[in-house]
């Protein structure tokens, strides 16, 4: 009888392994790992008070040389880079402190945010990001990048950012600047 | 049960198992066999295998892709290349047999984000072609004819030959084909002597301008209303008109008339009529009024581009194809990085925007904010040297009205018009 078990025990796990392999193999490496995850929703109800703040740097547009400029702020030291993200984001948003212009319409909300393994945020944002959009060369430059260097310069996990609008994949922001590939960050479009 | 369940970890649903099996032994190796069948199947499909194999006929070289399932593509010709797309999940591998035609001179195999790619590469430009699917087992032919040999090889000059979309068939994968393989070419008889590319010099040379927008794509909005859509369609006409009036080049708008046309069809337009230069026409924005000045752009490559290039080039699924991999994988590296040709002309782009921005610097007397890259969708697929002019600031009133002055506008294309002189007495080609 035991023995009995041992060999059907077996067949068990040979079987679970194979649907484990054939269940990662077609997920292939593109797979997006959704980072909010049950440690993440745990540590959420954690009061966030309790844990370190980290200092980040956020770019907003100066009217006088169409530049970005970077803002300092504190957001909370999560152990989940997804949700310093989402804070810097959110940050981003809020507005300058200093004057400076915020380069997303102000109604933009953030609708979902997350990590592939291979270092690519996808930022989705809500529609006002490109209907409020005024459209334009430099207004857009100065929306898609504040995004992306916000996002590459203070998370090394992240090195491209794939800015999605109401959860798809757009053409372009308003006309001009391409989303449908993931962005590299500009640092040069920062003043100095 | 118990004392067994301590000594065994993932407990539960193994000692559910177990006790279940322990009943009838027989119908779970069954249920275990079934299952792992199924693990089988499911692994099985997300490879799917491909064999391409290529014939000359009398009239035309046949191109045949053989699948186990049906597949659905899309077909696109830029001049002497055929890019047939397969929308696909899982893995293909690929299985081409060497081939030796006059009218296929190499193929190539391109991974994307979520489609595969074959590129063929004809022997000539100008050809036409016909597809279609046949069943059992399931085919998609693409029969590629030579061009006709005609004078048609040049298009009259007053009526420039628009074709805004790049040909596509698009696959009805369960409809029978109509058309059996070996049907009758009862096309009118051509001497199928080896044709000759017409010379470039005998075809007059072409500019593509496109006013950016148009239609319900209005682009950004002045202060007192105006419409980037409403001032970039006039500064191109007269430029159109500048560059006819004294260049020997034939001049295609990308649109002539207040109407949406995608970035991709502009794009077409340039590479569909051989384009040697592409230039389009902007009028910039900025949220506050003080942003002002001229800046003409190129196209900014992303580090993303190197990634798609690494992953295009033949993912080595197939050790078969690789073998035979010549010495012409140089066209494979053109073929695959087609949907970003602009990446192969940044160098001559930045020279024309730097013509460019020049003479609008000292024709307008705006401030000069440089030559800069941008990530453009309308220029990633240009194949010749592309610049996109942003004229002035609409979000600025004084900037604003004077755009709308046909003065201004003048001035504008006269600077761009010498600009391009200035590029075309520095650039040669072929």
């Amino acid at each position: 009888m035991d023995a009995k078990k041992i060999i059907i025990l077996s067949a068990l796990v040979v079987v679970s392994l194979i649907l484990a392999v054939v269940f990662f193999r077609s997920g292939g490496e593109e797979k997006i790992k959704h980072y909010l995850d049950e440690s993440f929703q745990e540590k959420d109800n954690l009061s966030e008070e309790s844990l370190p703040t980290r200092s980040i740097t956020l770019y907003f547009l100066s009217e006088d040389d169409n530049y970005l400029h970077p803002e300092k702020r504190e957001i909370v030291d999560h152990p989940s880079i997804v949700h310093q993200a989402i804070q810097s984001i959110e940050e981003l948003l809020k507005g300058s402190q200093n004057g400076l212009l915020p380069p997303l319409p102000v109604d933009t909300e953030l609708r979902e945010f997350f990590i592939t393994k291979r270092g690519i945020a996808y930022v989705d944002f809500s529609s006002e990001i490109r209907e409020e959009h005024l459209s334009g060369t430099s207004a857009e430059m100065g929306t898609v990048f504040a995004v992306v260097n916000t996002l590459t310069y203070n998370f090394k996990d992240i090195n491209k950012v794939f800015i999605l609008i109401d959860g798809s994949e757009k053409e372009t922001l308003a006309g001009h600047i391409d989303l449908s590939r993931p962005l590299v960050p500009r640092y040069d479009l920062v003043a100095n | 049960m118990s004392s067994d369940a301590g000594s065994i970890p993932a407990a539960s649903i193994i000692a559910i198992g177990t006790k279940a099996l322990s009943k009838s032994r027989k119908r779970n190796l069954i249920a275990a066999l079934f299952i792992f069948f199924l693990a089988i199947l499911v692994f099985s499909q997300s490879l799917t295998s491909l064999k391409i194999s290529i014939r000359d006929y009398e009239q035309y070289g046949r191109v045949v892709i053989e699948s186990a399932a049906p597949l659905s593509y899309h077909i696109e010709q830029y001049t002497s290349l055929f890019l047939v797309r397969f929308r696909a999940e899982g893995n293909f591998t690929i299985h081409r047999e060497s081939f030796k035609s006059k009218y296929v001179k190499s193929l190539g195999w391109a991974k994307g984000s979520d489609y595969y790619m074959l590129t063929i590469n004809a022997t000539g430009p100008d050809y036409s072609f016909e597809s279609f699917t046949l069943t059992n087992p399931h085919r998609i032919v693409i029969d590629i004819h030579l061009p006709e040999q005609s004078k048609e090889d040049l298009p009259p000059p007053e009526k420039p030959k628009r074709t805004p979309q790049p040909r596509t068939e698009e696959a009805e994968s369960q409809i029978e084909s109509k058309e059996s393989p070996d049907r009758q070419q009862d096309e009118v008889e051509e001497p199928s002597a080896p044709s000759m590319p017409p010379l470039a010099s005998q075809a007059l040379r072409t500019i593509v301008i496109d006013p950016g927008h148009g239609g319900l794509e209005v682009g950004s909005k002045g202060k007192f209303g105006t419409l980037e859509k409403n001032l970039t369609l006039p500064i191109s006409q007269k430029l159109k008109a500048i560059i006819e009036r004294n260049l020997a080049y034939r001049v295609v708008l990308t649109r002539d008339k207040d109407v949406d046309v995608s970035l991709e069809n502009r794009a077409a337009i340039a590479n569909n009529n051989r384009a040697m230069l592409f230039i389009s026409v902007h009028v910039n924005g900025f949220p506050r009024s003080s942003a002002r000045g001229s800046e003409t752009f190129f196209l900014s490559l992303n580090a993303t581009d190197e990634e798609s290039r690494r992953l295009a080039y033949m993912e080595n699924n197939s050790s078969d194809i690789e073998s035979k991999i010549s010495s012409e994988d140089e066209d494979d590296i053109m073929m695959i990085l087609w949907d970003m040709a602009q990446s192969a002309f940044i160098k001559q782009s930045s020279e024309l925007a730097e013509n460019i921005q020049q003479e609008l610097n000292s024709l307008l007397g705006t401030r000069n904010r440089g030559i800069k890259q941008a990530p453009f969708k309308v220029l990633t697929g240009v194949a010749c040297p592309a610049i996109l002019v942003e004229v002035a600031f609409i979000s600025n009133p004084a900037e604003e009205r004077k755009l709308q002055t046909e003065e201004f506008q003048e001035n504008v294309a006269r600077a761009i018009y010498r600009g391009i002189t200035n590029f075309l007495r520095n650039y040669s080609t072929e």
